[in-house]
């Protein structure tokens, strides 16, 4: 674990249309996979919008959209 | 050994496109390689595997080998991680000379992450920046001659989409081909290494000779628990330095990828310059209408009704077509031959057989025209971002969703395509329930029999009735497949973690010759693989239907004869009356009666009974069987078999083809599992017969019970 001492606010807990700085990864594979796919400390972060049926979160992150579930929202922590 | 040695002999330069996914390879692909390519399998695996050839001047010829698209080496799915299987192997048959790596312009800053990781291999590179047509148009400048300096590559503006660039690219692999020999290899430039990495690395060097770079090594390290190309000794050593080294394999990924950013983050700010210009909001517009939690399923759901549509509206006049081509050669073929066992083989057997695969090549075309489409625009991303909360509660994952649509078309590709879903449950249940949705080759049954059951009107004033009726019965396998995921679901216990970062790349407007080449790759499997089994099968129908135990057949013509006399039949009658009691002497009548016991339940006769023991071949052999069947000894041979089908009756007198028949052959074929192919892939997927089994037994149970309801309830 990379910090499990949360001094930020989890991105599960945003509301859509706010945005926010990624400050770090509390689950390493996960980090692992969105450092690859360009999600990286400092990256801004927007929730656009919920799935239908209160499911996955619409993502922008430095312009680019990506998709992920609420549970691993909740591994990226915001500063 | 010998592979390798053939290899060096006859050396052709082989370069490996690599990349992100989204980042265009495939159309980079179809540029350099048109229609000069074939797909296969890597080794093992069911991972598909596109080769082309290229021809860069007149001495020098290459392969291109067309890779998954990745993210990094650190995969987390099977098609991913066959990228790093590959390329850390140089002993692999597909282990390239070269890569060609294809990055989107727009999208660099991540792109490069993994060029990083391919050169720190040691293998040569090319850097293609795709679709610089459309940075151009957002007012993005790239200074190529900086990035090429700072990254140390040839670096070659292109579109996949115009073909700009791509003579160019041509020329600098050609360069490369001839340079090649004086590349220094070893220098492992993008990341230091730690000092528990080159611990380990020294000792993955020992055990395997052929390792050349610092890199391969440590990745082998890392990936030390799958790699399939490590024997048992060399993985407990590796494993045991590992251990020693006090390697953790997650915080040294974290490290390096952090490093690698850290390093080329500068550089590509400084080669791009963005223009005043706003990026486009397209896609930003429409996702905020095809994502929506309420509009989004409704818009997918009235583009499924609308492909289902087309398919049966459009298909309708060529299908005509090639009927009308098949009858004529049919019966000219009989008028050159004359009458005697070889014409009957030949129309009767071969081409009627081939006739029921060919005529549904209008339908399958458009399906995968349509499906094509929409993974090109960009949209079924966006299907697994809308539906990956309903497919959880029945324990699969937004990307099954592009299974479960695929599989309306071929269920092979579409249980390949779940390799990108890293959770080995949600994979496995769709992998087991995606042939209950409705594939292509049971279009051919369900067209013949919802001929009989469906009139050929028009509802609402735009909706064809038989159109109707066929989405009915797709979302009847729908269903299915929902239900068998539900109980699977809870049968199937695991731990591991699931998850969906999935990226939705911007909408584009589709490339019609990436289109083009998936329908026409497409069709020409189904015609040759579908095509194969059905003229075997055919041959082998014919034979079983044209001879019987010795004298059976003789006995009954005579019988048959006698019967004709004492009733006063005139020759039209007798000779049909003969046909058909020399068929029901026949080997096939035999088979078909055997089972008949089994299958009357379900209202079904023998003659149904052979077409559905041929059917478990392939399903799309169903109508072929029917045709041999009918059309043998038969005087109406001018007639296609919609109409002989209709007119076939009970010895009672009542159709073969009742309300109730018709629609349980139809949920028997909509249930049952009647591919072997498909059996073949799910065994290779899931590495056992366990799941094939499984899946088999489930799937025609639910067909027999799903028959005999209707059918009890119907008659």
């Amino acid at each position: 674990m990379v910090a499990t001492l949360a001094f930020g606010k989890q991105l599960s807990q945003m509301k859509p249309g706010k945005a926010g700085f990624v400050a770090q990864f509390t689950n390493e594979q996960l980090g692992c996979k969105l450092l690859a796919m360009g999600v990286l400390p400092g990256s801004r972060v927007e929730i656009v919008r919920e799935g239908a049926f209160g499911g996955s979160l619409y993502l922008k992150v430095d312009g680019n959209y990506l998709a992920l579930r609420r549970q691993e929202a909740a591994c990226i922590l915001l500063r | 050994m010998s592979e390798k040695s053939s290899k060096v002999a006859n050396k052709v330069f082989t370069f490996a496109v690599v990349g992100n996914p989204n980042a265009g390879k495939s159309s980079v692909f179809n540029q350099l390689t048109g229609l000069r390519q074939k797909t296969g399998n890597f080794p093992g695996i069911t991972v598909e595997k596109k080769i082309g050839k290229i021809t860069l001047s007149q001495q020098h010829e290459a392969t291109l080998i067309d890779f998954p698209g990745t993210y990094s080496f650190y995969p987390t799915s099977q098609d991913e991680r066959i990228v790093v299987q590959t390329l850390a192997n140089p002993t692999d048959t597909n282990f390239p000379d070269a890569v060609l790596y294809i990055a989107d312009v727009s999208k660099l800053e991540k792109h490069l992450l993994l060029l990083t990781q391919v050169k720190d291999l040691g293998l040569p590179v090319i850097l293609a920046l795709n679709m610089s047509d459309i940075a151009e148009k957002e007012g993005i400048y790239i200074d190529t001659d900086y990035l090429s300096n700072q990254l140390n590559v040839p670096v070659i503006a292109i579109s996949g989409r115009t073909g700009n660039g791509i003579e160019l690219l041509k020329l600098e692999m050609l360069d490369l081909i001839a340079a090649t020999k004086k590349t220094d290899v070893s220098k492992n430039n993008y990341y230091p290494l730690s000092v528990a990495a080159i611990q380990v690395a020294n000792v993955v060097k020992e055990q395997l000779p052929q390792i050349q770079t610092d890199f391969q090594a440590v990745l082998i390290a890392h990936h030390y628990d799958w790699l399939p190309f490590l024997n048992p000794a060399q993985r407990l050593a590796i494993e045991q330095s590992v251990n020693d080294a006090g390697f953790i394999s997650l915080r040294q990924q974290v490290e390096e990828t952090m490093q690698r950013f850290d390093r080329f983050t500068p550089i590509v700010r400084q080669a791009i310059r963005r223009g005043t210009q706003q990026p486009s909001k397209i896609t930003e517009r429409l996702d905020a209408v095809l994502t929506h939690s309420i509009a989004g399923p409704i818009i997918f759901f009235a583009i499924m009704f609308f492909v289902f549509q087309a398919i049966f509206a459009w298909a309708e006049y060529p299908m005509t077509w090639i009927e009308t081509v098949f009858t004529d050669g049919g019966n000219w073929l009989k008028y050159i031959l004359g009458t005697g066992w070889l014409s009957s083989l030949l129309a009767d057997g071969i081409l009627a057989g081939l006739s029921g695969v060919l005529v549904f090549i209008p339908q399958i075309a458009i399906l995968f025209f349509l499906i094509s489409i929409l993974e090109e625009v960009g949209y079924m991303a966006r299907v697994a971002f809308l539906f990956d909360r309903i497919m959880q509660a029945f324990g699969m994952n937004g990307r099954s969703v592009v299974a479960l649509i695929s599989g309306h078309a071929c269920a092979i590709p579409a249980i390949m395509s779940t390799r990108t879903i890293s959770n080995w449950k949600e994979r496995l249940i769709t992998i087991l329930v995606t042939p209950l949705t409705s594939c292509s080759a049971r279009i051919p049954v369900y067209t013949a029999l919802i001929g009989f059951v469906v009139p050929s009107t028009t509802v609402a004033g735009i909706f064809n009735l038989q159109g109707l009726a066929f989405m009915g019965l797709y979302l009847l396998g729908i269903l299915g497949a929902l239900i068998a995921a539900l109980i699977f679901k809870w049968i199937l216990k695991s731990k591991e973690r699931s998850f969906l970062l999935l990226e939705l790349p911007e909408y584009r407007t589709p490339v019609l010759r990436n289109v083009a080449y998936t329908v026409w790759e497409k069709v020409k499997t189904f015609v040759t693989e579908a095509g194969k089994i059905i003229i075997v099968i055919s041959i082998i129908l014919w034979a079983l239907a044209s001879f019987g135990p010795s004298g059976k057949i003789l006995q009954a013509e005579k019988d048959a004869i006698t019967y004709a006399e004492e009733n006063e039949l005139d020759e039209m009658q007798t000779k049909d009356l003969i046909a058909a009691r020399q068929i029901e002497a026949s080997y096939a009548g035999i088979l078909g009666k055997t089972i008949e016991p089994v299958i009357r339940p379900l209202g079904f006769d023998w003659k149904i009974g052979i077409a559905l023991i041929t059917s478990f071949a392939a399903r799309e052999v169903f109508v072929g069987t029917m045709a041999t069947i009918y059309s043998i000894g038969s005087a109406q041979d001018e007639l296609t078999l919609s109409q002989r089908m209709a007119q076939e009756r009970r010895p009672n007198g009542e159709k073969v083809y009742s309300l109730a028949t018709a629609l349980s052959l139809l949920i028997f074929y909509v249930f049952a599992m009647q591919c072997m192919s498909t059996l073949a892939v799910v065994k290779r997927e899931t590495n056992s017969w366990k799941w094939p089994a499984v899946q088999f037994l489930f799937m025609s149970g639910m067909a027999y019970l799903g028959s005999l309801l209707v059918y009890q309830l119907l008659s």
